[in-house]
């Protein structure tokens, strides 16, 4: 490398030098702070969304079990020929009750097994998912009714803060404000409040009720 | 200087200027903005399909009470005063017929009001409107001297519309059935 060349260089060398300062450390520590200050909030509010949606999608998932198990038990009370406890007693009129016993023709399409004698228990056991609620199950039998105990239980809601969400009103006595008017069939009334956090939160219930016409009961 | 030599200069990195900067920040916030504006309509829909779902509870609900009546039993109460009065809102729906209306439910049963405010399921109130009216499956219907259809089918039955109304639907949940009986020989 002749003189000229290096003299050349070392100019060049200045010259970016002058134009490319950097940073003092003092610089970068500021602009790292005002980076953590940011990030930070943007983070905190990533997770807080994060946390909203999986609550929602919870939820969402236990209210759409929910209705679509009030549907199944619609669609089998409707076509029930007696609807009674789990004894084989009938229902008394008022009283809440944790299961009943849907007893199925032969015709009827949930009736898989097309045999005479069909039964069909809804009942309530302890959720295993959240401490104080309750799940709904269904099980089914061709010989006795059967109960909650009875192996096959299929579950069908969960996270129900009550234990006890069927009841059968009368003219005179009322399930929860409920009356069955007059010249009706009679009403089988359905309470399912879903709470995912349990019975202690009081916010954020969705309280499915519903009464259930008993299609093959006389008109009373 | 030769040529190469100046092309190979380094460029001058004086940093960003005022208004570069603003572009950037403008630019920024746009897409920061966007993103907002997606939580927000999602968050709204949300909530309108939530309103939605427990109006067509209540609607399904009530629907079912009539379901469960005898033909004869289907009727509104329209003279027990204040709580059965009906409003502009209820006669300005096109369900509404003052003509063939079907009345002289005369129980302190809720059912046949023609307007209850109920609790949803969501826990918020909804307006529950009730309309029940004669009409024809073929035919016009004539009120008078008797109930009939004219020509055709001349049996009238019984049309049950269950309107459930709030602030927060944009449109009201609508369910309609008819309720017919069998023609006795009689």
């Amino acid at each position: 490398m002749g003189p000229t060349a290096r003299a050349r260089l070392s100019r060049r060398a200045r010259a970016r030098s002058a134009a490319e300062g950097g940073f003092t450390l003092v610089e970068l520590l500021v602009v790292l702070f005002i980076l953590l200050i940011v990030v930070t909030s943007l983070a905190s509010v990533l997770v807080s969304a994060t946390h909203t949606e999986v609550d929602a999608n919870k939820r969402f998932q236990a209210q759409e079990q929910a209705r679509t198990g009030l549907d199944l038990l619609r669609r089998e009370l409707h076509c029930a020929s007696a609807v009674t406890q789990t004894s084989g007693s009938p229902l008394v009129a008022g009283t809440a009750y944790s299961a009943i016993t849907a007893s199925l023709p032969s015709t009827c399409p949930t009736n898989v097994t097309q045999a005479a004698t069909f039964y069909v228990t809804w009942c309530t056991s302890a959720s295993t998912l959240t401490t104080g609620d309750f799940a709904l199950y269904r099980v089914t039998s061709t010989s006795t009714q059967p109960t909650c105990a009875s192996p096959g239980t299929v579950k069908r809601a969960d996270y129900l803060t009550t234990s006890t969400p069927f009841c059968l009103p009368s003219s005179a006595t009322a399930c929860s404000g409920v009356l069955k008017p007059p010249s009706s069939l009679p009403l089988l009334h359905v309470t399912m409040p879903v709470n995912v956090n349990g019975p202690a939160s009081t916010v954020d219930t969705y309280n499915i009720v519903d009464d259930i016409a008993l299609r093959n009961g006389a008109h009373t | 200087m030769t040529a190469l030599a100046r092309r190979r200069r380094p460029r001058r990195e004086e940093g960003f200027t005022l208004v570069e900067l603003l572009m950037a920040m403008v630019v920024l916030s746009v897409a920061v903005l966007a993103l907002v504006a997606a939580y927000s309509s999602g968050f709204v829909a949300l909530n309108r399909a939530t309103r939605v779902s427990s109006a067509t509870l209540l609607a399904d609900s009530q629907m079912e009470r009539f379901r469960a009546l005898q033909y004869g039993a289907i009727q509104l109460n329209t003279s027990c005063g204040a709580s059965c009065t009906e409003d502009a809102t209820y006669t300005a729906d096109s369900a509404y017929s003052a003509a063939a209306q079907v009345t002289g439910c005369t129980t302190t049963d809720a059912t046949c009001l023609p307007t209850q405010t109920k609790t949803g399921p969501d826990g918020n109130s909804y307006r529950l409107d009730t309309y029940i009216a004669y009409t024809c499956v073929s035919g016009t219907l004539s009120t008078s001297p008797s109930l009939t259809c004219g020509s055709g089918n001349p049996y009238p039955v019984k049309r049950v519309t269950v309107v459930v109304r709030s602030t927060s639907l944009t449109t009201p949940v609508r369910e309609q059935s008819t309720f017919t009986t069998f023609p006795s020989a009689s």
